[in-house]
């Protein structure tokens, strides 16, 4: 049972952490677009 | 009449992001506890489930980083571009996926994590192929020319897909691999949560791209706006001889 858990387990974190990655990605470069839209 | 402010980003992708977690949370739930266990490897067998939709998924990322590459070059609109870029990236995280979960599959029932097989080997050949693909992005981001010379890539790399899938009938009787599974081959009620597997693996897939096809819009739009921003500034300073 224990390679079952690593391999279900080593899919989920992989997912969430790039999913987490893209929001991260998607949050800065919203917060870039805004300075460059009001430099000021 | 009121005007609603846009929602953010993190709303807009919360209901997508957890009917893609419900759908994981299915199918793995039917894989774990309601499938039987094979009589033959016991309960490792269930990590079938996630490794076979891993394998798909990277397929798909691989055919989509085709088509996108051929949209591109034949209409030459960036937006095939980045649906070929995005696509290629989730790819190769499946194809890890697939690459890490096989060896963990293997341990367990072979004794070892690795062995020279025709499909583990051609499987870290996809996954060289595709790695190189990005390597290639990575060197020349925002080139046309690197775009064209990309998705010229990303067709020919296509042909790694059907030899990936076929190497156990091409390489014969020196596989140690599964074949691969056909109709009937699965035991009873082993099917469901097979079909339940790669369906919410397609699902995480499409999900991924589309937002990582976001990411390439805004990094696309955010450049544009900065060569604007500098071209503005240039045309008001002048050349530096001008007093």
């Amino acid at each position: 049972m224990a390679y079952v858990i690593a391999a279900y387990g080593v899919v989920l974190a992989a997912v969430v952490a790039y999913g987490l990655g893209l929001a991260w990605e998607r949050r800065r470069l919203g917060a870039a677009g805004r300075r460059i839209q009001n430099p000021g | 009449m009121r005007h609603e402010a846009a929602p953010s980003a993190a709303v807009r992708w919360r209901r997508p992001t957890l009917l893609v977690a419900l759908a994981l949370a299915l199918a793995w739930g039917a894989a774990v506890l309601r499938a039987p266990e094979d009589s033959v490897q016991g309960v490792i067998q269930k990590i079938l489930y996630v490794h076979v939709p891993c394998a798909f998924a990277a397929y798909a990322g691989f055919g989509v980083t085709a088509i996108g590459g051929a949209l591109y070059l034949w209409r030459g609109d960036e937006r095939w571009d980045r649906l070929g870029h995005a696509a290629a990236e989730v790819g190769v995280l499946f194809c890890t996926l697939v690459i890490v979960t096989g060896p963990i599959w293997a341990k367990g029932t072979w004794g070892r994590w690795w062995s020279w097989d025709p499909r583990l080997t051609v499987t870290l050949l996809l996954w060289f192929v595709y790695l190189a693909y990005l390597l290639i992005r990575g060197f020349t981001e925002g080139s046309e020319r690197g775009a064209r010379f990309a998705a010229v890539y990303g067709i020919a790399g296509l042909a790694a897909v059907p030899l990936n899938y076929f190497a156990i009938d091409l390489f014969g009787g020196r596989a140690i691999h599964p074949e691969n599974l056909q109709r009937g081959s699965l035991g009873a009620g082993m099917g469901l949560p097979f079909a339940l597997g790669i369906a919410a693996g397609l699902a995480t897939f499409v999900h991924l791209v589309v937002r990582r096809v976001e990411i390439e819009e805004l990094r696309a739009a955010a450049s544009a706006e900065e060569l604007e921003r500098s071209a503005a500034e240039g045309a008001g300073e002048g050349p530096p001889w001008r007093m």
